[in-house]
């Protein structure tokens, strides 16, 4: 009888073993197949996007030829964006050192004119969403943003008034910055980035935080 | 904590997965499990992502028909990422009764016109040129496969003097950004806006 049970126990051990080896191998599939599937989705690698300092487009978007991720990535964010061949929208949530952009924190975006027929850029949270204020301001474009007599531009982003181009981000949590180029030199059509223009982006500075 | 019960079971997993045996067959079939699990996962995310900015602009859109869209705002922003920065005047458009005609005057530079297929592919896509306006008459002919109708012009009643630019889609949306330039330019935007014409042949 002991020796019936010590068979069967030992037989128990190999199957949890097999099962275990079984479950290690299907485990470390799926999280490498979905996690690395995730990570080009949400993030891209430079063969879907083009990253200038915190700035990232992707180079397909809005094109019929677009890559699978491109493809998933735009269906996930459900948005409509105008094609690469005349528009390029680049998206950020970091400031120039890296860090998070946070309402809590107050920033200035400033750079040369851009090479572009027309521009604007937007401050949203992280989820794309529109942040409410009192002062109705959203955006500041080509034509309504105030330039200096050098042809520089500086956007304040911050909770309260600030004298100029102020954004308000009142109580928002994280931030997302949208900048669209329409009809830019240095617009990159699919892969043809080598031929584009070099540009330089706004940068984002983080000048204080609560 | 070296005695303690989780740690003596977190030591004896990791001494059994030392002992493990470097299989080189099942690391190879590892990675190619991974690979197509990749590739299936990236290629069914599109139909797996819920509603598309199509679907979710559906409700809004009658068909075959230019809406001008009221101004972005915190309390009206139909899609994510969808900015202010622009006045909208969108059309969805379907093309398996008749094809659809879409006529637009781009006023100036900052004006654009997309058609988006339903995955958000631009099928065709124009911008406004600085001081030159820039008109665009557009026939939106169903995909071959899907239209078993006649055209109007086999039933005689199309007026075919002015030739249109053809592009083939079967349904998506039209979509005219106007460069929002402050309140005081709102009154005009919108007059241009109102003026693009999005109509089935049909309802001529």
């Amino acid at each position: 009888m002991h020796f019936v049970l010590h068979k069967a126990k030992k037989r128990l051990q190999a199957i949890i073993l097999r099962v275990s080896d079984w479950a290690i191998f299907i485990g470390l599939v799926l999280i490498g197949g979905l996690g690395s599937s995730y990570y080009m989705l949400s993030a891209g690698s430079s063969l879907t996007t083009r990253t200038i300092g915190p700035w990232s487009t992707w180079k397909h978007e809005g094109r019929s030829d677009a890559d699978p991720y491109t493809r998933a990535h735009f269906a996930r964010t459900g948005t409509l964006n105008l094609t690469t061949e005349v528009a390029n929208t680049y998206l950020t949530n970091q400031d120039s050192n890296g860090a998070f952009l946070h309402s809590s924190c107050e920033y200035s975006i400033s750079g040369k004119q851009l090479d572009a027929q027309w521009w604007s850029i937007t401050a949203m949270n992280d989820r794309g969403q529109l942040i409410a204020n009192p002062s109705k301001r959203y955006t500041f474009t080509s034509d309504t943003v105030a330039i200096s007599p050098d042809g520089t531009f500086t956007v304040t982003l911050a909770r309260d008034a600030r004298p100029g181009n102020w954004l308000p981000t009142a109580g928002a949590g994280r931030l997302a910055l949208s900048l669209t180029l329409l009809e830019s030199e240095s617009a990159i059509a699919g892969d043809a980035e080598g031929e584009a223009t070099p540009i330089s982006l706004p940068e984002i500075k983080q000048v204080a935080c609560r | 904590m070296m005695n303690h019960p989780v740690f003596k079971k977190a030591m004896g997993y990791a001494k059994r997965l030392s002992q493990m045996r470097l299989d080189l067959r099942l690391i190879l079939s590892a990675f190619c499990a991974m690979g197509i699990l990749h590739i299936v996962a990236t290629l069914a995310a599109p139909a797996m992502m819920g509603r598309s900015a199509y679907d979710r602009l559906s409700s809004l859109l009658p068909i075959n028909e230019m809406i001008v869209l009221q101004p972005i705002t915190p309390e009206f922003q139909p899609l994510p990422f969808l900015t202010p920065d622009v006045r909208y005047a969108m059309c969805r458009y379907d093309t398996a009764d008749a094809p659809v005609i879409v006529m637009a005057e781009l006023p100036g530079r900052g004006w654009s016109l997309a058609l988006h297929s339903p995955n958000g592919d631009n099928v065709y896509a124009a911008t406004g040129q600085d001081e030159r306006v820039t008109r665009l008459r557009l026939r939106i002919m169903p995909t071959n496969d899907r239209f078993m109708g006649l055209t109007p012009e086999a039933l005689g009643i199309s007026d075919t003097s002015e030739k249109p630019q053809i592009v083939r889609s079967a349904r998506g949306i039209v979509v005219v950004r106007a460069p929002d330039r402050g309140r005081a330019y709102s009154p005009f935007i919108e007059r241009d806006l109102y003026r693009v014409q999005c109509y089935s042949e049909t309802t001529q």
